[in-house]
C-alpha cells in the first residue's frame, strides 16, 4: 500500500524492526479486559435467555472474537506505536454486540457454503469481524506515511466516481436499489468505500485551498462567499449526491455524503454561510426529488405517519418502534426478545437495517443510550485526533473519518427511531455485512495511524508558496 | 489588496463546533429512544399490531370471564395444533363478552379488556420487575357483575324480537343484565375451524346481530323521556310537584298552540276537565303537561340536566357506548333547539331525541338512588397472579336532590300501581312489591309500529334493581315492554336479589 516511489518511505526493512521497541498500552489493556468480561457476561445472559443454560452461548465464536481483539492489542504493543488506546476497545465492544446479536437471530438469514460446511449468519459475521479487526490493526501499525493519500487526491476522486459509474452500469439490483457490484465470487457495496474516498479527496482539496477559502471573498449582495471557482467542488458534490438518489435510489448514502461534505467544509473554513447555502441547496434538491420521484415521496410519507398503514408500507418502521416499546427502559434481556412470529421475523431486514431496534428490545433504553454513547466516543476520539493533528490535511482527514462513522450511525439510528426518514445505510460495526465492516475497519485503522505521534512528519507546506504566487498573479492582473 | 495572515487559524475551534453539533444530534436520538421506549411503550407494546401480542394470543391462555356467581362465561380450549381458542357459555351474553378470534380480532369485553385478559397490562413498576422473571404474561381472570341467569332470562323474554334489556343495581351501578337481541354464536367466531363461515353469515344478517343494541343502539324514547323532563323541571325549580297548567285540559282536545304549531295529544277522559298535577300527569302520561313543563323549564336547563344524567357524551362504561341526545343541537334557540315546537315535542320524547337503552336505565337508576348517578359497571374484579384488583362503586354525580327524586319516584309508583296507571301500564307490577316505572310508546313518524319502552325500579321504597326495556317496533310500551320488565324484576327479587 505505501508508495515505494516516495523517497520518504524508502526505509530499509531491518531498520524498521530494529527501530521498533515494544511499548506498553495499559489503558488499552484494561479496556480490552473489561470488554472481554462484558462480552462473556453478555454471552452467558444470551444463553440463559435462549436455552436457559448458564454457559456462554457460543464459546467457540466468543473465544475466536476475543482472541482476535487480544491479538490486535498485542500486535500494537509489539509494534510500539503510540496511537490512540481507546478506539480499539470501543469498536471491539460494538463488534462484540454485533456478534451476540447475529448469533441470536435466525441463522438461515445468511448462509455461506464452504465445501461441505455451511456457515450461518453468526459464523459469517464472525469471519468478517475478525477480518475487520485484522485490517484495522494492520493499517494502524503499518501506515507510517500519508503521502499516498495526500498526493493523489484527484486520482482518488476519479476512482470514486468510476466506482459509482461501474456500480450503475454493472451493478445488480437488490430490493430496488442498485448498490451491489459483483466481481466474480466477490460482491460488495462500493458506496461504502466511496465515503472514505470522498473524505480523502476533501481532505486534500480543503487543506490545499484552505487559505483561499477562508480569506478571499466574492460578494453576492449581503452574502460573502469564497471565490466562485472554488465553489465548483461543492456544486459537483451536490450533483453527485442527488445523482446517487436518482440513480442508485440510495437516500442514506446521499445524505451521508452531503452532511460529511458540509461538516468538513465548515471545519476547514469556519464559514457558516457555506453550510447554510449547502443545506438550502440540499433541501431544495430533496424537495424537488420528492415532487418528481415516487420512491422519495413514499419514503417521506411513511416517515411522517407510518401508523397510517401499519401492516403495509409502514410495517418495517412500525415494527421497529414496537421493538423499542417492548424493550422499555431495561429491555427484555439478551435472547429474551421476540422469536419468529407466524413464520417471519418481527422486523424484516433486522440484521442489516434494524440492529439498533433489536438491541433496543433486548437491552432497553439503557442499552440504546450506551450504544449511542459508544459511537460518540468513537467520534470524539476521531475529532480529538483531528484537532491535535500536525497539519491541516491530517486534521481534516481524521475529522472526516470520524464523521463518516458518526454521521452514518446517526442516520440509521435516526431512521430506526423515526427521527429521520428510513434509509438503508448500515449501522457501523454492528450491522451484518462485509463491505460495511471492512470499510469501517479501514476508517479505524487510518484513525489509529493518524493518532500516532511517532509517524513521519508531514511534508513542509510548499503549497503555501504556490497559492500565494497564484494570488499575486491574479491581483496583478 | 488581499490580506494574508502569516499564520492560519488552527482547525481545533471549528472541530469543537462539529463535535457539539454531533453531541446534540446524538442527544436527540437518546430523547427519541426515551419517547418510544418509555413514554409510548405501554401503548405500543399492547397494540394488537404488536407481534408480541399476536404471538401471545396463540400460546398464552387468556383470563377466564365469570359472572357474579362464579359461572364461567369464557374459557380456553386447545385445537389440533395445540393453539388456544376461546369457548363461550351459550349465546345470551355474546353482545357483552364479545369474542377473541385470531382471524377476526376482538369484540365486546374481549376487546375492551384485551390487555388485562391477555396479561399484558399491569402497573409499570411490576412490569419492570417482571422482566427478571421467566413469564412476562400475567393474564387476569375477570369477574363480572352480570348474572348469567338474569341475562339468559332477559334474552328469552325478548324472544325473536329485536330489542334490549338493561338491569342494574341503582345503589352501586352493578350491571346485572345487558341483553341485546338478536344474539350470535361467539364461540363459532372464536373457533378457528368455524370462524370464517360464522362471520360471513353474521355480516350478511339484516338484523345486525353484531350491533350491541343496549349500548350502541339509539332510539326515539317516547314517554319514558318524560322522567328526564321531570328531573330537569324539578331540579331547576321551574316546577314543583303541585304545578298545574290551566290551559292543559282544553289543549288536550284542541291541541296546544306553540308558535303557531299545534302540539296534539289524545284526551284522557278519566281525568275529566281538571288540570293535572305532576303525579297525575305522569300516571296518565299526559303529553301536554310535559310539553308545557319543557317550555317552562327551557331548552338550556333541559339539555343541562340531561347532560348530568349522561346525555351528550358516551357514558363512561366498560364497553363503548353511543351518546344519547335531547336535540341534535342544530338550532339557535337555547340548548340548541330549532324552536319551541321542537322543545315541546322533545319534552315528551318525540322531536330529535334519541337515546340508548343503557342511558334510560341510568335515568331510572338515578331516580331510584335518590338522585345520585352511579357509574355503571360490568367488571367488578380482575384476578391476577399477584392478587385481586376490585373495581368498586363510583358515584358520577348528584343529579337532583333526594326530595325531588322522591317526588319522581312517587309519580313513577303511581304510574304502575295507581288506579289509572294500572290501565296504562299493565304487567309491570311485581306481586307483593311496590313497583315504580314509566312506559313509553315511541312513534316513528308513521314508519311502522312504534318502539315499545319501559323504565322502572323496585322495590319503590328501597330500590335494589333498576331496569330499561326496549323492544323495536313492537307496539305500545304498556303492553310489550312493561310485562317483560315486571317479570325480570320479579325473577331477580325472588332469587334473593
Amino acid at each position: 500500500m505505501t508508495s515505494a516511489s516516495s523517497p520518504a518511505t524508502r526505509i530499509e526493512l531491518p531498520r524498521i524492526l530494529g527501530a521498533i521497541r515494544p511499548r506498553a498500552r495499559w489503558t488499552e489493556t484494561s479496556l480490552i479486559a473489561i470488554v472481554a468480561v462484558a462480552l462473556v457476561v453478555g454471552s452467558v445472559s444470551l444463553s440463559l435467555g435462549v436455552t436457559g443454560r448458564l454457559a456462554p452461548f457460543d464459546p467457540r465464536g466468543l473465544a475466536i472474537y476475543v482472541a482476535a481483539l487480544v491479538l490486535a492489542h498485542v500486535g500494537q504493543v509489539l509494534a510500539g506505536r503510540r496511537s490512540d488506546e481507546i478506539l480499539l476497545p470501543v469498536v471491539g465492544l460494538l463488534g462484540g454486540l454485533s456478534l451476540l446479536l447475529m448469533e441470536r437471530l435466525p441463522q438461515d438469514l445468511v448462509t455461506l457454503d464452504i465445501g461441505e460446511t455451511q456457515l450461518g449468519l453468526g459464523d459469517v459475521q464472525l469471519v468478517w469481524l475478525v477480518l475487520a479487526i485484522a485490517v484495522a490493526t494492520i493499517l494502524g501499525i503499518t501506515v507510517r506515511s500519508d503521502s499516498w493519500l495526500r498526493r493523489y487526491k484527484y486520482t482518488w476522486a476519479a476512482s470514486g466516481i468510476a466506482l459509482l459509474l461501474l456500480t450503475f452500469v454493472f451493478g445488480s439490483d437488490v430490493a430496488g436499489q442498485r448498490l451491489t457490484l459483483r466481481l466474480g465470487p466477490i460482491s460488495g457495496q462500493p458506496s461504502e468505500l466511496l465515503k472514505v474516498i470522498l473524505v480523502v479527496f476533501l481532505a486534500g482539496y480543503l487543506s490545499e485551498n484552505r487559505p483561499l477559502l477562508i480569506e478571499q471573498d466574492t460578494r453576492l449582495g449581503p452574502i460573502r462567499l469564497p471565490p466562485l471557482p472554488y465553489l465548483a467542488p461543492m456544486v459537483a458534490m451536490w450533483a453527485i449526491a442527488l445523482g446517487i438518489v436518482v440513480i442508485q435510489r440510495d437516500l442514506g448514502a446521499a445524505l451521508l455524503f452531503f452532511a460529511v461534505f458540509l461538516a468538513l467544509t465548515y471545519a476547514a473554513t469556519g464559514r457558516l454561510s457555506l453550510v447554510a447555502i449547502g443545506s438550502v441547496l440540499f433541501f431544495a434538491g430533496s424537495a424537488l426529488m420528492a415532487s418528481l420521484f415516487d420512491h422519495v415521496r413514499d419514503r417521506v410519507d411513511i416517515w411522517l405517519d407510518p401508523f397510517a398503514d401499519p401492516l403495509g408500507t409502514g410495517y418495517q418502521i412500525v415494527q421497529s418502534l414496537h421493538a423499542f416499546a417492548r424493550g422499555g427502559l431495561l429491555g427484555t434481556g439478551l435472547g429474551e426478545g421476540l422469536p419468529i412470529v407466524g413464520g417471519r421475523l418481527p422486523i424484516p431486514e433486522v440484521h442489516t437495517d434494524f440492529p439498533l431496534a433489536a438491541l433496543g428490545e433486548e437491552l432497553g433504553l439503557v442499552g440504546v443510550i450506551a450504544i449511542l454513547g459508544l459511537f460518540f466516543v468513537v467520534i470524539e476520539r476521531g475529532l480529538r485526533i483531528g484537532a491535535s493533528a500536525a497539519d491541516d490535511f491530517r486534521a481534516i482527514l481524521a475529522t472526516g473519518l470520524a464523521l463518516v462513522v458518526g454521521v452514518q450511525a446517526f442516520i440509521i439510528a435516526a431512521g430506526n427511531l423515526k427521527v429521520l426518514p428510513l434509509t438503508g445505510v448500515t449501522l457501523p460495526f454492528i450491522s451484518y455485512g462485509g463491505s460495511s465492516l471492512l470499510v469501517n475497519a479501514i476508517v479505524v485503522g487510518l484513525l489509529l495511524a493518524l493518532s500516532d505521534r511517532g509517524v513521519e512528519p508531514p511534508p513542509p507546506p510548499t503549497d503555501v508558496r504556490r497559492w500565494r504566487d497564484r494570488l499575486r498573479r491574479r491581483a496583478a492582473r | 489588496m488581499i490580506a494574508t495572515s502569516g499564520r492560519r487559524r488552527p482547525l481545533g475551534r471549528t472541530i469543537v463546533h462539529v463535535a457539539i453539533v454531533l453531541a446534540l444530534s446524538f442527544g436527540v436520538l437518546a430523547g427519541a429512544g426515551g419517547y418510544w421506549a418509555v413514554l409510548r411503550s405501554d401503548e405500543l407494546a399492547r397494540s394488537p399490531y404488536d407481534p408480541g401480542v399476536i404471538a401471545a394470543s396463540r400460546t398464552v391462555p387468556r383470563g377466564r370471564i365469570v359472572d357474579r356467581h362464579g359461572t364461567t362465561l369464557a374459557r380456553n380450549e386447545k385445537d389440533a395444533n395445540g393453539e388456544l381458542y376461546r369457548v363461550y357459555r351459550g349465546t345470551a351474553a355474546s353482545q357483552v363478552v364479545g369474542y377473541a378470534s385470531t382471524r377476526f380480532g376482538r369484540a365486546g369485553l374481549e376487546l375492551a379488556y384485551d390487555a388485562e385478559l391477555s396479561g399484558l397490562a399491569g402497573d409499570p413498576f411490576a412490569d419492570a420487575l417482571r422482566k427478571f422473571g421467566s413469564n412476562p404474561y400475567d393474564p387476569k381472570d375477570m369477574q363480572l357483575a352480570l348474572s348469567w341467569d338474569l341475562q339468559r332470562a332477559a334474552i328469552r323474554a325478548l324472544g325473536d324480537r329485536r330489542g334490549a334489556v338493561v338491569m342494574l343495581d341503582p345503589r352501586n351501578g352493578e350491571v346485572l343484565a345487558l341483553a341485546s337481541t338478536p344474539v350470535y354464536d361467539s364461540s363459532a367466531i372464536a373457533n378457528p375451524a368455524t370462524s370464517e363461515a360464522a362471520f360471513e353469515v353474521l355480516r350478511r344478517d339484516e338484523d345486525q346481530p353484531l350491533l350491541p343494541r343496549a349500548t350502541l343502539g339509539r332510539y326515539v324514547p317516547g314517554s319514558v323521556f318524560k322522567i328526564v323532563t321531570a328531573i330537569a323541571g324539578l331540579g331547576s325549580g321551574a316546577i314543583s310537584s303541585a304545578t298545574t297548567y290551566k290551559e292543559q285540559p282544553a289543549a288536550e282536545k284542541n291541541g296546544l298552540l306553540v308558535q303557531g304549531f299545534r302540539v296534539r295529544d289524545g284526551h284522557h277522559p278519566e281525568t275529566g276537565n281538571r288540570p293535572l298535577d305532576f303525579v297525575e300527569a305522569t300516571e296518565v302520561s299526559c303529553n301536554i303537561w310535559f310539553a308545557l313543563t319543557g317550555l317552562r323549564t327551557g331548552g338550556e336547563e333541559l339539555v343541562d340536566y340531561a347532560g348530568r344524567l349522561g346525555f351528550g357524551a358516551p357514558i363512561p362504561f366498560d364497553l363503548p357506548t353511543a351518546a344519547s341526545q335531547v336535540t341534535n343541537g342544530s338550532g339557535n334557540a337555547p340548548g340548541g333547539f330549532v324552536d319551541d315546537v321542537e322543545l315541546a315535542n322533545a319534552a315528551y320524547g318525540q322531536g330529535e331525541t334519541f337515546v340508548t337503552p343503557l342511558q334510560m336505565a341510568l335515568v331510572a337508576s338515578t331516580v331510584a338512588n335518590r338522585g345520585e348517578l352511579m357509574r355503571p359497571r360490568l367488571v367488578t374484579a380482575l384476578i391476577g397472579r399477584n392478587g385481586t384488583r376490585q373495581i368498586g362503586a363510583q358515584s358520577l354525580r348528584r343529579v337532583i336532590d333526594p326530595a325531588d327524586a322522591a317526588a319522581i319516584s312517587e309519580a313513577m309508583t303511581r304510574a304502575v300501581e295507581g288506579d289509572l296507571g294500572r290501565r296504562f301500564t299493565t304487567g309491570a307490577k311485581i306481586p307483593g312489591i311496590t313497583t315504580a316505572g314509566k312506559s313509553g310508546t315511541a312513534e316513528l313518524g308513521g314508519r311502522g309500529e312504534p318502539h315499545s319502552w319501559f323504565i322502572g325500579f323496585a322495590p319503590a321504597e328501597r330500590p335494589t334493581i333498576a331496569i330499561a326495556v326496549l323492544v323495536e317496533q313492537a307496539g305500545r310500551g304498556a303492553e310489550v315492554a312493561a310485562p317483560i320488565a315486571g317479570d325480570l324484576m320479579a325473577q331477580h327479587l325472588e332469587s334473593g336479589g
